[in-house]
């Protein structure tokens, strides 16, 4: 039932591909300060079901009511880096050149030192750093992750959590899949 | 951050992509006159079907791949679910495209005019259909190249070729009555209108050919 709380709110979802049932029926919530994580193996539809929820593949039934989410910020398996430019530059490109809290976490990140690098000479880890800024300085509601913590060192992969249990604390709402623990108190949506 | 500057940010350090169709329109000109026998009349005879054809063949050049990389690195993902609008940002990334290659093979096309034809008020007839086809095929072309994307550009362009053709008729009767001092205005004002429709319908055309893809 949909109340001030609520950020998404998915019926009876399903999803067939080929004549393969995905899945079928599937009905979560997240409410403000709820982290919902994504379970499954390898194939089970985890990424697609964050696409569906993301509004980019649509389901084969059922419905989504995205309450009170106004704004989405995602990160998913592709970066959205652009490897010809520097990190500056992209930067840029995610509009957070200018914002106020950009200094600290390049800090944190160890990008600082790297600004006027191509992205294409970063290491993976590196270029995952860099897109997690997408992250750290979002103003959106909810936050949807697919596998987020692939590719990162511990010192990050703490950073990350740190930063996404502080998220929940300030009454956002986090969607994600995982094979990597985490303690992050969430929802399981197990898609076996 | 400005779209606009963001598109020509991206463009201005892909060298390969703007560079590359220009000089293949500067290269086919250039090659142009040590095919035919070299006496004036000749020369003038074929010189403005080749102009509109290499003007062709660069355009499509240059929207070969204008999506492919934003799709492959998930930034088409990211614009999707934004809050700005897709058609408008398409139509954005085609200006910056224009401006970067339409424009200055527009310029060359005006140099080349008056080099071979030696008329100064043909070729400065010329610039402004130049302008307006460069526009014209861009557009046609970046339809080509959502339809096929990530599934070769050469299908793209194949699609979007017979489109073309129409603007090729006008194109080569505008010559014609530039040549003959018929008024060509009318001519200007059809590629013109045609433009206008397609830079309109374009934009919300791809985009919804690119979230398909994205499906």
């Amino acid at each position: 039932m949909m109340n001030n709380q609520s950020l998404i709110i998915a019926e009876k979802i399903a999803y067939k591909i080929n004549d393969k049932k995905l899945f079928h029926n599937l009905s979560f919530y997240v409410n403000k300060g709820e982290a919902l994580h994504i379970c499954g193996s390898n194939g089970s539809g985890k990424s697609t079901l964050i696409r569906i929820i993301l509004g980019i593949t649509s389901q084969t039934k059922g419905n989504f009511n995205y309450g009170n989410t106004k704004k989405i910020c995602y990160l998913g398996h592709k970066n959205a880096l652009k490897s010809y430019l520097s990190v500056a530059d992209n930067l840029m490109l995610l509009d957070l050149d200018d914002h106020i809290e950009l200094d600290p976490y390049l800090k944190k990140l160890e990008l600082k030192e790297l600004l006027d690098i191509t992205v294409a000479n970063l290491s993976f880890g590196q270029q995952k750093k860099l897109a997690l800024l997408r992250i750290f300085l979002n103003d959106s509601d909810l936050i949807i992750l697919d596998e987020p913590f692939v590719g990162l060192d511990k010192k990050t992969l703490d950073l990350v959590i740190d930063f996404l249990a502080k998220e929940l604390d300030a009454k956002k709402g986090i969607i994600y899949t995982s094979h990597i623990h985490c303690e992050i108190e969430s929802k399981i949506l197990n898609l076996e | 951050m400005n779209t606009l500057y963001l598109e020509y940010l991206k463009l201005k350090k892909k060298t390969r992509n703007w560079l590359g169709p220009i000089l293949v329109f500067i290269l086919i000109m250039i090659a142009y006159p040590l095919t035919v026998e070299f006496l004036q009349k000749d020369l003038e005879q074929g010189f403005f079907s080749l102009l509109w054809i290499s003007m062709l063949l660069s355009m499509m050049l240059a929207t070969e791949d204008i999506f492919l990389e934003d799709f492959n690195d998930g930034s088409l993902e990211q614009i999707l679910i934004s809050t700005s609008s897709f058609p408008i940002l398409i139509a954005k990334k085609i200006f910056i495209y224009w401006a970067m290659i339409g424009i200055p093979i527009s310029l060359f096309s005006f140099l080349f005019s008056l080099s071979i034809t030696k008329d100064l008020q043909v070729s400065l007839l010329i610039m402004p259909l130049s302008m307006l086809c460069t526009y014209i095929f861009l557009n046609l072309f970046v339809f080509g190249s959502a339809l096929s994307l990530n599934k070769g550009s050469v299908l793209g362009a194949i699609i979007t070729m017979p489109i073309a053709l129409p603007v090729l008729i006008v194109l080569g009767k505008s010559v014609i009555a530039i040549q003959f001092g018929i008024n060509y205005l009318e001519f200007l004002l059809l590629l013109l209108g045609g433009l206008s429709i397609i830079i309109t319908a374009v934009p919300f055309i791809v985009s919804y050919v690119i979230k398909a893809h994205l499906e």
